[in-house]
This record gives C-alpha cells, sequence and structure tokens, in this order.
C-alpha cells in the first residue's frame, strides 16, 4: 500500500489530498446534519425561537425517557443474543457441508436480505397472529385450546427481528469459521481434548471476530428496526425509534426529538465503542 | 478531445442536477399537490388530475403522496422554496399548518363551488375537499350481532378480540375524545376516555401503531371488532376480507379533509385551480362512486351507493349523524395525551 500510495504521490498528488472529496462529503453530508441537530435541540420552544436547555432537562430528568432507551437496548441484547446460537449453528453447519450444499444454503441465508423489510415484517403477522401458522399447529396439535396472544409482545417481537436480522450475524460467522484452520481442531483432539473443550477453547476464541462483528451488526440493525418493531411490536411497546417519530412526526416537536435522537446516537456509541473494545480483548484472547 | 477530469466533473454536474433537481428548476416548476398515501392517491390520480389538466391547459402537475404531518415537515424545512404547492391535511394537522403560517388563504371570492360547500367544509385558510368517517368496524363472521354502539367494545363476549391504534393517528386520538364524551368528558377533558381505556386492556388483542395496521389484523383474524376508517373497510371489503362497517348510535366521527394552497408557492393559480377541482361537483360526484366511496362535501353532489346505504342517506342526515370534534381545543393537549398513554397503556 505504501509503494501504491508513493507511486501516486510521484505524480503529485498527495494521499491526503486524494481523501479530500470523501472528507467533503462526510463533513457535508454527516457532520453538518449532525451539528444542525445539536442545534435543533438547543431551542425551548417547538417554534424554534428561545434558545436554552428546557428539552435536555425534560429529556434526562425523566425517568420514562430511561425506560425506554433501557428497554430499547435490552431489546437488542435478546435479538442479538438469539441470533447469535441460530446464527452460529447455521454456520457451523455451513462450513461443514458439502460444496453443492454450501451453494444452496448460502441462497437461502442472504434471501432475505433481498426481500424488503416491510415484507418479511408483514410475513411474521400471518405466522404470528391469532389464527397464524404457530396458533393453529399448536390447536391441531391439541397443545392449546384457545389461540395465544404472540403477536404483540416481547417474545414475538424479539423472534420477528431475529429472523429479520439474522443474515448480519451469520454472514461474518461463517468468513471467520470458514478462515479456521480445520488442523487446529484436529490437533486439539489428538491432544486429548474432548468436542466441547475444543469449541470452547479452539473454536470461539478463533471464531470472535466474526463473532463481535456479526454482534456488532445484529445489534445495531435490531434496535433501531422502526417498522418491524412498530408492526410487530404495536402501539403499546415504546421503543427509542417509534418514541423519536412520535415526537417529530406528530407533535412536530423537532427540538425534544433532537435531543431524543442524541441522546439514542450516544446511547448506541456507547454500546459499539464496549463491543469495540471487546474486540481488541479478544486479540490478546485467541492464541495466534 | 476533452480529458479525463472534464468529463468526471462534467459527469458529476450532470449527477448532482439529477440528485437535486431543484438547482435547475428553481423558478419554474410543475404543481405538486401531497395527497395522502394507497387508496386516496389513487382516486386522486384516476380522477382528479385528469379533471384539473382538462380544465387548465392541460397543465402538468406532481402528486407527492405524504402523511399530514410529513407535509407539515416538509414545508416547514424550506419555507421559503416549499417543495409542495397544495397540501392536503387532517383537523389537527390543518390547525397546526395554519399556525405555522404555513399555508395562504384560498381565494373564496374568484371561487365557482366554495359557496357550495357543506358549512362545516367552508374555511378560507383551507376548504374540506372530502369527509373521513369513523365508525364501528367489525368482522360479520365471528361477530353475529352487529354492534350498535361505542360502548358495545367494552362487552365481555369480545375478550381478546378488540384493537385500537395508539394517539399518533388522527383516528386514534379522535376515537379517544368521542369515547371520553361518551362518559362525560369533552374536547379538553379526556380523563374518562383513559380510564375507559384502561377498562378496555383485558379485552384488547392489539394496539396497533398505525390505523393502516388494523387492516391486516381484521385480515389475519387477530382482532374482531375495532374503531375503522370507512374508506379503509370499504377497501378491504372489496378484496374479500369479511368486515362490515357500522355507524354507531352516539355518531359518525368525521374528520374534514382540507386543502390548502402553501405560502411561498411559485404556482399559487394553479394550486387554486386543483382545490377548485377537487370541490367540484364532477370530481366529488365521480370519486363517492365504486371503488373510491369517498364522502362528498359539495351540497350539489347527491349521496349514492354505499355512502348512502351505510353512512349518510342525504346531507341534511349526514348533517345529524356526523360528529365533528373541536380540534383546536384538542390540539392544546394532544401532546400531553400522547405521553399519556406512552406511559398508561404500555404492556
Amino acid at each position: 500500500m505504501g509503494q501504491a500510495a508513493s507511486g501516486v504521490a510521484g505524480r503529485g498528488a498527495s494521499p491526503l489530498r486524494l481523501a479530500l472529496p470523501l472528507t467533503l462529503f462526510s463533513v457535508l453530508f454527516f457532520v453538518a446534519p449532525l451539528l444542525l441537530l445539536g442545534m435543533v435541540s438547543l431551542f425551548d420552544d417547538t417554534q424554534m425561537t428561545r434558545m436554552g436547555l428546557a428539552q435536555w432537562h425534560k429529556l434526562l430528568g425523566d425517568a420514562f425517557t430511561w425506560r425506554v432507551l433501557g428497554s430499547t437496548l435490552w431489546l437488542g441484547v435478546k435479538v442479538t443474543a438469539l441470533c447469535l446460537v441460530i446464527g452460529f449453528a447455521l454456520a457451523w453447519a455451513f462450513v461443514r457441508c458439502p460444496r453443492w450444499l454450501q451453494t444452496a444454503l448460502i441462497v437461502v441465508i442472504v434471501l432475505p436480505l433481498l426481500t424488503s423489510v416491510v415484507v418479511r415484517t408483514f410475513a411474521w403477522i400471518v405466522i404470528l397472529g391469532r389464527q397464524g401458522i404457530v396458533n393453529s399447529v399448536l390447536a391441531a396439535v391439541g397443545w392449546i385450546d384457545a389461540p395465544l396472544k404472540l403477536l404483540y409482545t416481547d417474545g414475538g417481537l424479539v423472534v420477528a427481528l431475529a429472523n429479520v436480522q439474522l443474515p448480519l450475524m451469520t454472514l461474518p460467522l461463517i468468513t471467520a469459521l470458514q478462515k479456521l484452520d480445520p488442523n487446529l481442531q484436529d490437533a486439539s483432539a489428538a491432544l486429548g481434548a474432548g468436542a466441547w473443550t475444543t469449541f470452547r477453547r479452539v473454536t470461539v476464541p478463533l471464531a470472535l471476530p466474526g463473532i463481535l462483528a456479526g454482534c456488532l451488526l445484529t445489534y445495531a440493525a435490531a434496535i433501531t428496526a422502526f417498522i418491524t418493531q412498530s408492526l410487530v411490536g404495536g402501539g403499546q411497546m415504546l421503543f427509542m425509534p417509534m418514541y423519536l417519530y412520535q415526537q417529530a412526526s406528530t407533535l412536530q416537536n423537532w427540538p425534544y426529538a433532537a435531543a431524543i435522537s442524541i441522546l439514542f446516537l450516544v446511547a448506541v456509541l456507547l454500546c459499539v465503542s464496549l463491543f469495540n473494545a471487546l474486540g481488541r480483548l479478544s486479540r490478546g484472547l485467541a492464541p495466534a | 478531445m476533452p480529458n479525463r477530469r472534464d468529463a468526471l466533473s462534467a459527469a458529476l454536474t450532470l449527477g448532482a442536477l439529477q440528485l437535486f433537481p431543484a438547482l435547475s428548476h428553481a423558478q419554474a416548476r410543475r404543481l405538486v399537490f401531497a395527497t395522502f398515501t394507497g387508496s386516496w392517491e389513487e382516486a386522486h390520480r384516476d380522477v382528479l388530475v385528469p379533471h384539473f389538466r382538462r380544465n387548465n391547459n392541460n397543465a402538468e402537475m406532481t402528486l407527492d403522496p405524504l402523511l399530514s404531518v410529513d407535509q407539515i415537515a416538509k414545508v416547514t424545512a424550506a419555507r421559503n422554496a416549499p417543495p409542495i404547492d397544495v397540501m392536503l391535511h387532517d383537523p389537527g394537522p390543518a390547525l397546526v399548518a395554519i399556525g405555522q403560517d404555513l399555508v395562504d388563504p384560498f381565494p373564496v371570492a374568484s371561487s365557482k363551488h366554495y359557496k357550495d360547500l357543506i358549512a362545516e367544509a367552508q374555511d378560507p385558510m383551507g376548504p374540506a375537499i372530502f369527509f373521513q368517517a369513523v365508525g364501528l368496524t367489525y368482522n360479520p363472521e365471528k361477530i353475529k350481532t352487529p354492534p350498535t354502539s361505542w360502548a358495545d367494545l367494552w362487552k365481555p363476549e369480545y375478550k381478546g378480540r378488540v384493537g385500537i391504534t395508539n394517539l399518533n393517528s388522527t383516528l386514534g386520538t379522535g376515537w379517544l375524545v368521542e369515547v371520553s364524551k361518551m362518559r362525560g368528558g369533552s374536547e379538553s377533558n379526556v380523563e374518562p376516555g383513559f380510564k375507559a381505556i384502561q377498562e378496555l386492556k383485558p379485552s384488547l388483542a392489539a394496539v396497533a401503531a398505525n390505523p393502516g395496521a388494523l387492516a391486516t389484523l381484521f385480515q389475519q383474524g387477530q382482532i374482531d371488532i375495532s374503531p375503522g376508517n370507512f374508506n379503509a373497510i370499504q377497501i378491504l371489503k372489496a378484496r374479500g376480507v369479511p368486515v362490515e362497517f357500522v355507524k354507531p348510535k352516539e355518531g359518525t366521527i368525521a374528520f374534514k379533509t382540507t386543502a390548502h394552497v402553501v405560502k411561498n408557492s411559485p404556482n399559487k393559480a394553479l394550486a387554486a385551480a386543483l382545490i377548485e377541482s377537487a370541490m367540484s361537483p364532477e370530481v366529488q360526484s365521480r370519486l363517492m362512486k365504486s371503488p373510491y366511496l369517498i364522502v362528498p362535501t359539495n351540497t350539489k353532489v347527491a349521496m349514492e351507493g354505499d355512502i348512502q346505504k351505510v353512512l349518510a342517506r342525504d346531507h341534511a342526515d349526514l348533517k345529524k349523524s356526523f360528529v365533528f370534534q373541536d380540534w383546536k381545543k384538542i390540539n392544546e393537549q394532544r401532546a400531553s395525551w400522547i405521553e399519556r398513554f406512552n406511559r398508561e397503556i404500555r404492556v
């Protein structure tokens, strides 16, 4: 890379200048709007005439805000955990499949990404409804007399979100597991380690970068999934994206909405840096 | 021969013009009407747009389907060069738009049809071009005796089968006010309504995040009875879903849907002409027929078909059975109601 850069520099363009368009683009379309958002949150009234910290006082001093934020972040944890279990099993199976089956499997894994989130979410309404597939099967088997309420419940939402976000977990895991040298597992077995010990002490540490990348993607996507949260979660569950929409759109209270979105952004950034810190830690863990 | 750099910058400029058409059409652009999404857009594209163009030298126009609140956001973001010329609003957002000085008065004096509108539809800041009606919706396959009153939602036999929406929508808020009135409250006192929803909790199969979701829930058998928008229900019915609409004895909740000329619009004359078209008996009588079934506001249009059968026999009947709420009063406290709903109706 150093060579390529110096080659270009030799023709009179420094790497810094080459980075300029992208920098300008980010400043113009990312940093500037973010600053604008910060500005908007500093107005006391919805007409944006008086500056002040009233929105922040109201937001941060309200236990309700923290409850909504907490339940949103907790929802992400549950979805990510479920995705990790299913995704790992799927990725594990994938790398051990014969090649022809892998081709079929990858189509199945990627297919959800090619369908709109709205369509996938609607499918879950059909599955979880009172006369949905789950309730019909349970009733036919005779396990239940009256249909269970699955739609608009916490459990239903976690399952639906996990399905919608699953490819984001599975794909990094497949990459990580494919890079894993099978000799290492054989060596572990030859040295007397059982299957579980090998999995715990060899496979997982080596796959950790993939696990972390998958968790990060799934987590970020799950807590911000406005469509799935509102369609499968319903109007009785309030998460940060809906709270934000309600204030910005229905109530046209932009300053309060701006404050909410900044708080949410900061909370998500904190979670992401936590994951990154874990990632750095994991590099020390993996026996290179 | 042009070098690569020139070609690239030319391509970028063209691309930018494509991305931001406003750059090239800042002075003159075609008329933009922000209608509602879904069936409303369909109805306006099929009937209103052709009528407008026929009567205005074939003037070009564009439909930009958006929810009321999103229209306000879009216009607020560019007050001096609004990307929309005519906004369409539910009563709550209409008052917000007027209050925020986003609309110009409609030129009533030069209008041919304005004086023919029902009194409730006449408002110089934005005449109503149709009404929306909210009544009881139920699944006739599951509920054999049709409900007759809002109070029926609380009947024990509907336990676990009732659907409502939260207060984000006009329907949700309007329904809360109506239930409050039924129990002694008013547009400024929804205490009884909140108490009533608390009592309804065991019966609730769903609190939808928007009225559109209610339709899906009927289709999936998740709910069997709910408050519903007449037009949304007619669409479901036409698709073969077993649903019926009845007007409750307390009256049909009516929302006037108003069209507004946007302030600073570069197409003011055409904007007024479009609203004129939308008020005309030709457009309104066509829109009243199947499949649109849109309730007319022009007294020259005689009630017909399903609207006559289900909603109002004639204009006198409409006046008697439609309940228009005081959205000025509702807007004063709506934010605090939404906040309260967030806190109290959570699962």
